[in-house]
């Protein structure tokens, strides 16, 4: 049986910038898996990289065995993989309730009415204010309907950029066990995150990227204890 | 919220604003009553007994005394009565009163030879444009001490047959404007004060629906109308199609607003480009030129490049879809290029459609020629330019075009209306607030941009194969840079993004011209001074859309809103 996701041997360039250098992840289904490092190592490339947004220099994407690192992003999402951006990318001047049709954009079945309620109910602060603009809402709220957003594709595969960031420490605990919720829920997901602790400590399993390429890799407790990822890693940790 | 803002503001003024808006009340009748000019102008008499009288017979007449008293009794109700956001209506009515007292005062001091005329000379006195003035300014001051609270959200809902009966009132509202305002000072130079008389009824007009819009009314009877969108649709058709029955029913007003119509409907297709899909294109009027030639070509005019004459609908159809091709030919280039770069692109296109018709490439157009002679279109053998008589009604010439173009006009609407409210619609929504975020969302972009410049394209050809029978010559001249930007001034001016908007966008920038004519050379000076004026005082437009709205909204609210999230975090 072929893993969720499997990436193998990406390089994606910017121009004569190569900002990804060879890297091969897989994502089993069910698992949080989660990318960690610094600053422009690659991380955000890789994921518009996966959903469409950047054509490969060279490597393969499979989604369920299938190469997709050929198809236009709506046909990725299509297929079942979302992705929450870097920095979330809302519609501020349009309310929660547009933002998350636009989330189900590429569906065509009839139960979009129905995630939506299912969002609210996992997000109750949104649903009571789904009729305000999404702008208006605090970062914390605002990440939480980025996810929303992202959910009304009904993904296989959720791909979430940086959740963390900006948001206080209480808001980051609750948006990681809103990302286990999900988890437990059915919906695999693949993590980027500059707060290594945090995102470790939730995945089943994480990778470490350098400067483009993969450093290091393992089961997330376990590279939660590595000396080396403490030093680089969690010692920049606030 | 907004009380932190208005706090700074309010203490100078604050006790005095009800007795200064109730002093600018009363000095506003006042001045209607009294005498405004000293001595006769050369013309003949400033216009409704203005001229060393007092103004004894109000209800006799209209204009502009008429106006101030109105405007006298609307501050004294608005500063007695309970008004919601009491403020923000006396500053319109204010500001109408000095608009309307300055205009005036102005135009006999010019031509009266100075201030004498609006003061005393002769032993005669005539202080009315000098009380209006201080009227005006008076109630402005006072409005500023009772503080510009955000427009009034009227929660409440009525009944379908009532919501009806309101929308019936309010377009009947419209059209008695649209009338008069077409009407007011009479046609072209007939009347010497006509451009004055028309600037002040606008000065009028304006005052009135800002103060109504500032209390609520406008928002809540536009949220009526989305709801019923159906009904308001029916009936704005009808009203129009009412005018000819109405004082501007005559062959004049018809060509014009027949003109205006065609323009609104080449606009309503411009805003789907600019205002939906967030893409600015400044050589649409090319696509109307280009309907035009196809409708010329196929018309059996002499010199059209086809020996032989289509039906018009086919014709017309034939316009819409080759203005569409290259609609969706000078679109593609967004595929590649964005903002800036995609307005130069059409920019050129517009100058190479200008510079090949002048130039007869193809022999399509005969050059500087022009096509000449295009034959009016008929229907069952009523030409229709001829004026038609139904039984005891005599309808002046133009009228069947009239009707057409209000059909036009209506047709677009709800193909923009249909567009803006499907998941294209949505698509291009997102797409102009942030195109990355909505290719992540899946929305196929490219496709989703050209779409919206072949649909934009078709309309216009479409609007512009009418034009050309409508007008009997098609020339390149028509089809210049100036209109393209005219165009766009009226989408933004009327409000991006929304169909009303371009309708009155359209109706100002080509009724305007029409009705400055008075002032000669002046003319384009007052008219840009009246764009930048409603730009600065107006930024989202006359009539915005909802988006729109909210985004000139969230820089108030920003600041309160994130106290506000803060406060309820700690
Ligand atoms: N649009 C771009 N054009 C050129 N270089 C880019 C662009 N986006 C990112 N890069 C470069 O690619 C590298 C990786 O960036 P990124 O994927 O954003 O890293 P991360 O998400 O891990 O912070 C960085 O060196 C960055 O400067
Ligand atoms: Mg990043």
């Amino acid at each position: 049986m072929s893993p969720l996701l499997e990436v193998r041997n990406l390089s994606v360039a910017y121009g004569a910038i190569e900002a990804v250098r060879d890297i091969s992840f897989t994502v089993e289904a069910g698992q949080i898996v989660s990318l960690i490092g610094s600053n422009g190592a690659g991380k955000t490339t890789t994921l518009r990289t996966i959903s469409g947004l950047l054509r490969p220099a060279s490597g393969e994407i499979l989604f369920q065995g299938k190469p997709i690192h050929a198809e236009p992003a709506h046909a990725i999402l299509g297929m079942g993989i979302s992705h929450s951006p870097e920095g979330r990318r809302l519609f501020p001047r349009m309310t929660v309730e547009e933002n998350l049709q636009l989330g189900a954009y590429v569906r065509k079945d009839d139960g979009v009415q129905a995630d939506m309620d299912r969002v609210y109910e996992l997000f109750p602060v949104l649903g009571e204010r789904r009729h305000n603009k999404a702008g208006l809402f605090s970062g914390g709220e605002q990440q939480m309907l980025a996810i929303g957003r992202a959910m009304m594709s009904k993904p296989r595969l959720l791909m979430l950029d940086e959740p963390s960031m900006g948001l206080s420490p209480i808001m980051t605990q609750k948006i990681f066990d809103t990302i286990k919720e999900l988890q437990s829920l059915g919906t695999t997901i693949l993590l980027v995150e500059q707060n290594a602790l945090a995102a470790l400590a939730l995945s089943d399993h994480g990778y470490v990227i350098d400067l483009g390429r993969t450093t290091l890799d393992g089961p997330g407790h376990s590279l939660l204890a590595d000396q080396r990822v403490r030093d680089a890693y969690l010692g920049e940790v606030h | 919220m907004s009380t932190v803002a208005i706090s700074e503001k309010r203490s100078a003024l604050a006790p005095l604003g009800k007795p200064l808006a109730i002093a600018g009340g009363v000095l506003a009748v006042v001045a209607a009553l009294l005498p405004w000019v000293t001595f006769s102008l050369n013309d003949g008499n400033w216009p409704d007994k203005s001229t060393l009288q007092f103004f004894d017979a109000p209800f006799l007449v209209t204009g502009f005394r008429w106006h101030m008293l109105l405007f006298g009794v609307f501050i004294l109700v608005a500063a007695l009565a309970p008004t919601p956001s009491r403020g923000r209506v006396l500053r319109a009515l204010g500001w109408g009163t000095l608009a309307v007292s300055f205009i005036n005062a102005l135009y006999i001091t010019i031509k009266g030879g100075g201030l004498g005329a609006i003061t005393a000379l002769d032993g005669e006195v005539a202080f009315g444009g000098v009380v209006g003035v201080v009227a005006g300014v008076l109630v402005i001051l006072a409005s500023y001490g009772i503080g510009i609270e955000p427009v009034a959200d009227w929660k409440f809902k009525v009944s379908t047959p009532v919501a009806y009966l309101v929308l019936l009132v309010a377009f009947g509202g419209v059209l008695y404007a649209v009338a008069a305002m077409l009407t007011t000072g009479g046609v072209g130079a007939s009347n010497p004060y006509a451009g004055a008389i028309f600037l002040s009824f606008l000065g009028f007009a304006g005052g009135v629906l800002a103060a109504l819009s500032g209390v609520g009314l406008v928002r809540w009877i536009s949220a009526l109308s989305e709801e019923h969108r159906v009904f308001s649709v029916i009936v704005l058709a009808a009203c129009a199609l009412l005018l000819p029955f109405t004082d501007a029913g005559n062959e004049y007003w018809m060509t014009v607003a027949a003109n205006i119509g065609i323009y609104a409907a080449t606009a309503i297709g411009l805003n789907i480009v600019v205002g939906l899909a967030g893409l600015l294109d400044l050589g649409y009027v090319a696509f109307m030129g280009i309907g035009a030639l196809v409708a010329a070509n196929f018309s059996g005019a002499a010199t059209a490049y086809f020996g032989f004459s289509l039906p018009f609908p086919v014709a017309a159809a034939i316009a819409a879809v080759v203005a569409g091709i290259f609609g969706a030919i000078v679109g593609s280039p967004t595929l590649r290029v964005r903002g800036d770069y995609l307005a130069i692109v059409t920019l050129a296109f517009g100058e190479i459609f200008t510079r090949s018709a002048q130039n007869d490439i193809g022999g399509f157009t005969n050059g500087s020629n022009a096509i000449p002679g295009i034959p009016a279109l008929s229907l069952f053998g009523a030409e229709f330019n001829r004026s038609i008589t139904i039984g005891p009604v005599k309808l002046p010439g133009g009228v069947l075009y009239y009707i057409l173009i209000v059909l036009l006009v209506a047709a677009t609407m709800a193909v923009f209306a249909n567009l803006k409210f499907s998941r294209i619609g949505r698509a291009w929504i997102a797409i102009r607030e942030d195109e990355d975020a909505a290719r992540a969302m899946g929305i196929r972009t490219g496709k989703m941009k050209i779409l919206a410049f072949l649909i934009g394209a078709m309309l216009a050809g479409l609007a512009g194969a009418v034009f050309a029978h409508k007008n009997g010559t098609v020339s390149y001249e028509s089809f210049k840079f100036l209109e393209s930007i005219t165009l766009l001034a009226a989408v933004i001016l009327g409000g991006m993004g929304s169909i009303p908007g371009a309708v009155l966008g359209a109706s100002l920038l080509f009724v305007l011209p029409e009705k400055l004519r008075d002032f000669e050379e002046y003319r384009l000076m007052i008219f840009g001074l009246a764009l930048i004026l409603i730009m600065r005082f107006r930024p989202v437009g006359l009539i915005p859309d909802a988006h729109r709205r909210a985004e000139m909204a969230e820089k108030a609210d920003e600041n309160a809103e994130e106290a506000h999230v803060e406060a309820r975090k700690a």
